[in-house]
């Protein structure tokens, strides 16, 4: 009798026009934006609501290494939309080759970040280190999670396209993975700018 | 589950489900099972803040005496049965934060948004039954760590449900050594399961109503249940980042609330309460969609002014987001700030005033039974009314300057949050019972649990708007220490025996429960003549809910129309002949 | 539901876009020829508009129904209200 659920029906009542996962997932990351908000917006207000001089980022941060990857994070947004086209044309060797890029890709940023972090921390620069450390540590730390998080999804997804899953034009979840992995890179356009350049 | 409901008229998904029974009691993604999970953990979670208030009323009431058995209490806690100072503000902290957390909430969102939003819609389930079941047993985690706090050394967290830095942001200010850690992820794995349920409503609600089932069809508690959980999928994430933070500056010594460090205390109240506010609404609308719908079919008239009640519930979400400010008057914060949320605070007042009317047009003139059900919604608006004047008072800066953390917004609080979302809460769970379970409750049980907690509820709450105005402060241990609050104390004492009979008052209640879900009166089909599609189907509804995927022909209200001899008409049925003109 | 009908746009002419908008923050961040105020406002802008690119192109929001997108819009205003509110508490 449930035979009705594979009936690929027209919708019943017109919601927004996009399919349920997708839906799902833009109304996920509505909330991803808040919660970063809360964190990048407690650093625009300690920082530019503070009276002391913040110190200045380039001192004390790697600027060129993270500008590199900066540029690996963007790469892995293009490989992971290259991976989406790939799964709408059916084009499953595409497909996988894209999806592993993007795992590699994502991967070497936290990779990048984790070398990041040690060499601070030998540095002398932890999160007890003033306002600058509480904020940098934080904000970074919880969108190096979401990447870690999101390469972890990513690696499933991959694996499920060997098994087939999204052969014959199936494209819907490589559709709403890559808007999370996007979303991500979003974030780290708006942190590297504020954080790292001002 | 990708693809958005199933056409008009199409085999729905209702069948026999024949899976294990773990799969199918206690790992089930069958939002109605995952509702009545919630049920009876929020009951649960109810009982345990209910205990926590006790305590808190037999100190203020009897100050400084031994409870019954004073042998048994823990020394840190009690020693000698008499509640000790820190103890105190851990009560009042964990009272707050059961309530708030883990009884309220789940009891309106987790448990009436799960059980009705695929039923009310004509939908099969939710559109992510999975995430749907992790977003209950999240809440074991959850609730686990809160109740941690109670066997750590140090004690639970004691900041307040408020957790206002610096108190907060340092063990040694409070003793607490882990117990605000342990509230901190708490809360987070709260918010978790939180979104997971935001998520999946709103998507459910956008895309899986049955055809026919447009916006403005929706019953009123769908449409608060909508707006609540965009409320909730906005505000608790910044909650979320706060309490991080918080948390960040107790292990990793960071310095977001610290002053020493260059932090900014106030800046955790203004976070607390950005999120803070839309919560309190969170806390209320779906209560009031609830008692919309129980209204409507109690008067057996169609609820006044649809639209309007519509607009009202988006108005006070929007408007939810810019009043925060008015929880900060007394912290010192910018006075010109403070101005803007005073306006923006008596604004709010006006489309909660505009429901108020609504209801009470609703049952003017309308044939009215007095169920259990309604009784509780009748009391909810009366309840509501008086916790909102109340509210008037407080939006007013220059008077908050006074009654700001005096037992008079303690008064309010609970005339909105027991007297408003609880007797709503008490109206679904007699109304729904019987679909849920296919028994109804015993309804002169009902009527005397209405009556005894009614009665003892005005008592508790009502004198402390005395209290307050009088000048008596929130959170304190011993209100006798100051000379003008003594002569106060036998107003205390009188608040706290009737808190001792509104607890035993609850009695009636938990028995009726219980007893009815085995040997309650098998329910008929639709008890309630109620127009709802979850009434369409047998109680409780199969897996999958319909074996026909309903087509919706007209509203949820059309209750004693003239043209037809029943006073009500269930949305799938198509309005009667003479009617299509006015059919909308 | 098809939401794949348009031409996929040139995704690897948004990468060098996104590239080349990336050197330019480095330019303008590092080079420090610009008054503070000026390079805030830059940088900001810059970032603003590769957020954006992402946005339209890889998240395809250029092409999707524009509910959908007025939907995401929401809770901006709201973390510019947040923001703005409370930098009035500290910079008075």
């Amino acid at each position: 009798m449930s035979h009705a659920a594979t009936h690929p029906a027209a919708p019943a009542e017109e919601g927004l026009g996009v399919y349920t996962q997708k839906l799902g997932m833009w109304v996920f990351l509505c909330s991803e934006i808040m919660f970063f908000t809360a964190l990048i917006g407690s650093y625009i207000i300690l920082r530019w609501g503070s009276s002391e001089s913040w110190p200045v980022p380039q001192q004390t941060l790697n600027i060129p290494v993270t500008a590199f990857n900066t540029f690996v994070l963007i790469c892995s947004s293009v490989s992971m939309v290259k991976a989406y086209a790939a799964a709408v044309h059916d084009d499953q060797a595409g497909l996988k080759r894209w999806l592993i890029l993007t795992v590699l890709l994502g991967a070497s940023f936290v990779g990048v970040q984790a070398y990041e972090y040690t060499h601070l921390i030998e540095k002398g620069f932890t999160p007890s280190s003033g306002l600058f450390g509480s904020t940098f540590y934080t904000m970074t730390g919880f969108h190096g999670f979401h990447v870690s998080c999101g390469v972890i999804s990513m690696a499933w997804c991959t694996m499920r396209a060997f098994q087939g899953k999204y052969a014959g034009g199936k494209f819907h979840g490589i559709e709403t993975i890559g808007l999370y992995w996007h979303f991500v890179d979003l974030v780290w356009i708006i942190l590297f700018t504020i954080v790292y350049l001002f | 589950m990708t693809t958005a409901g199933v056409a008009a008229g199409e085999v729905g998904h209702a069948h026999h489900d024949d899976r294990p029974f773990i799969r199918k009691y206690v790992f089930s993604t069958d939002h109605k099972i995952i509702g009545i999970q919630f049920l009876f953990l929020s009951l649960f979670f109810l009982l345990v803040g209910g205990v926590l208030a006790m305590l808190i009323r037999w100190q203020l009431g009897f100050p400084g005496r031994a409870m019954p058995l004073p042998g048994l209490w823990p020394r840190a806690m009690a020693p000698d049965g008499v509640v000790l100072p820190e103890f105190y503000t851990a009560l009042v902290t964990m009272h707050g934060t059961f309530m708030v957390f883990f009884a309220i909430m789940p009891l309106l969102v987790g448990v009436f948004a799960n059980y009705l939003i695929p039923l009310k819609i004509g939908a099969p389930d939710m559109a992510f039954p999975k995430l749907n079941m992790w977003s209950f047993w999240l809440m074991i985690p959850a609730g686990g760590l809160m109740l941690a706090g109670f066997f750590v050394e140090g004690g639970t967290a004691a900041s307040g449900w408020t957790a206002y830095a610096p108190l907060s942001a340092n063990p040694e200010y409070t003793g607490a050594t882990y117990g605000q850690q342990l509230w901190c992820f708490s809360i987070i794995v709260f918010a978790l399961s939180s979104l997971l349920g935001s998520v999946n409503y709103i998507t459910t609600i956008i895309n899986l109503r049955a055809p026919g089932m447009t916006w403005f069809r929706l019953p009123l508690s769908i449409w608060a249940l909508f707006i609540t959980a965009i409320l909730a999928l906005l505000a608790v994430p910044i909650l979320a980042g706060a309490i991080i933070m918080l948390l960040f500056d107790i292990i990793l010594h960071t310095h977001f609330f610290m002053p020493a460090g260059g932090g900014q205390p106030l800046m955790w109240q203004h976070l607390f309460w950005f999120f803070g506010h839309p919560e309190v609404y969170i806390l209320i609308l779906p209560a009031m969609g609830i008692t919309s719908d129980l209204l409507a079919n109690g008067s057996r008239k169609p609820i006044f002014g649809y639209h309007s009640m519509v607009y009202a519930i988006i108005g006070i979400a929007f408007l939810g987001w810019v009043v925060w400010g008015h929880h900060m008057f007394q912290s010192g914060m910018n006075p010109r700030l403070g101005t803007t949320f005073m306006v923006s605070t008596m604004f709010i007042a006006v489309p909660s005033a505009i429901k108020v009317f609504n209801w009470l047009g609703t049952m003017w003139k309308g044939s009215i039974t007095f169920t259990t059900p309604m009784l509780n919604a009748i009391a909810f608006v009366a309840m509501f009314t008086i916790g909102g004047l109340s509210g008037i008072f407080m939006a007013a800066t220059p008077v908050d300057m006074y009654i700001h953390d005096t037992y008079f917004i303690v008064a309010h609080i609970h005339y909105v949050l027991f007297g408003g979302s609880l007797f709503a809460i008490f109206g679904g769970i007699y109304f729904w019972f019987p679909s849920m379970f296919g028994k109804m409750m015993n309804e002169k049980l009902g009527k005397i649990h209405f009556a005894l907690t009614f009665i003892t509820y005005n008592l508790v709450f009502f004198p402390m708007h005395i209290l307050g105005i009088g000048g008596h402060m929130r959170r304190i241990y011993d209100p006798s220490q100051y000379a003008f609050l003594k002569p106060l104390q036998p107003l205390n004492t009188f608040i706290s025996v009737s808190a001792f009979a509104l607890f035993v008052s609850q009695l009636p209640f938990m028995w009726n429960f219980f007893h009815s879900l085995f040997w309650g009166k098998k329910a008929e089909m639709n008890p309630w003549h109620d127009n709802g599609l979850e009434w369409t189907v047998q109680s409780p509804p199969p897996h999958g809910n319909f074996a026909v995927t309903p087509t919706v022909y007209h509203g949820p209200y059309e209750y004693s129309r003239p043209d037809m001899e029943a006073d009500f008409l269930p949305q799938n049925q198509p309005l009667p002949a003479s009617a299509h003109a006015a059919a909308h | 539901m098809a939401t794949v009908e348009h031409k996929h746009p040139n995704y690897i002419a948004i990468w060098l876009y996104l590239a080349a908008l990336t050197g330019v923050e480095l330019v303008v961040a590092l080079l420090h020829f610009l008054p503070r105020h000026w390079l805030i406002g830059a940088l900001v802008f810059l970032a603003i508009w590769k957020a954006g690119l992402v946005a339209l192109y890889f998240m395809h929001l250029k092409f999707e129904p524009k509910r959908l997108v007025i939907m995401i819009l929401a809770p901006l205003p709201l973390a510019v209200i947040m923001v703005l509110f409370i930098l009035q508490e500290f910079h008075r």
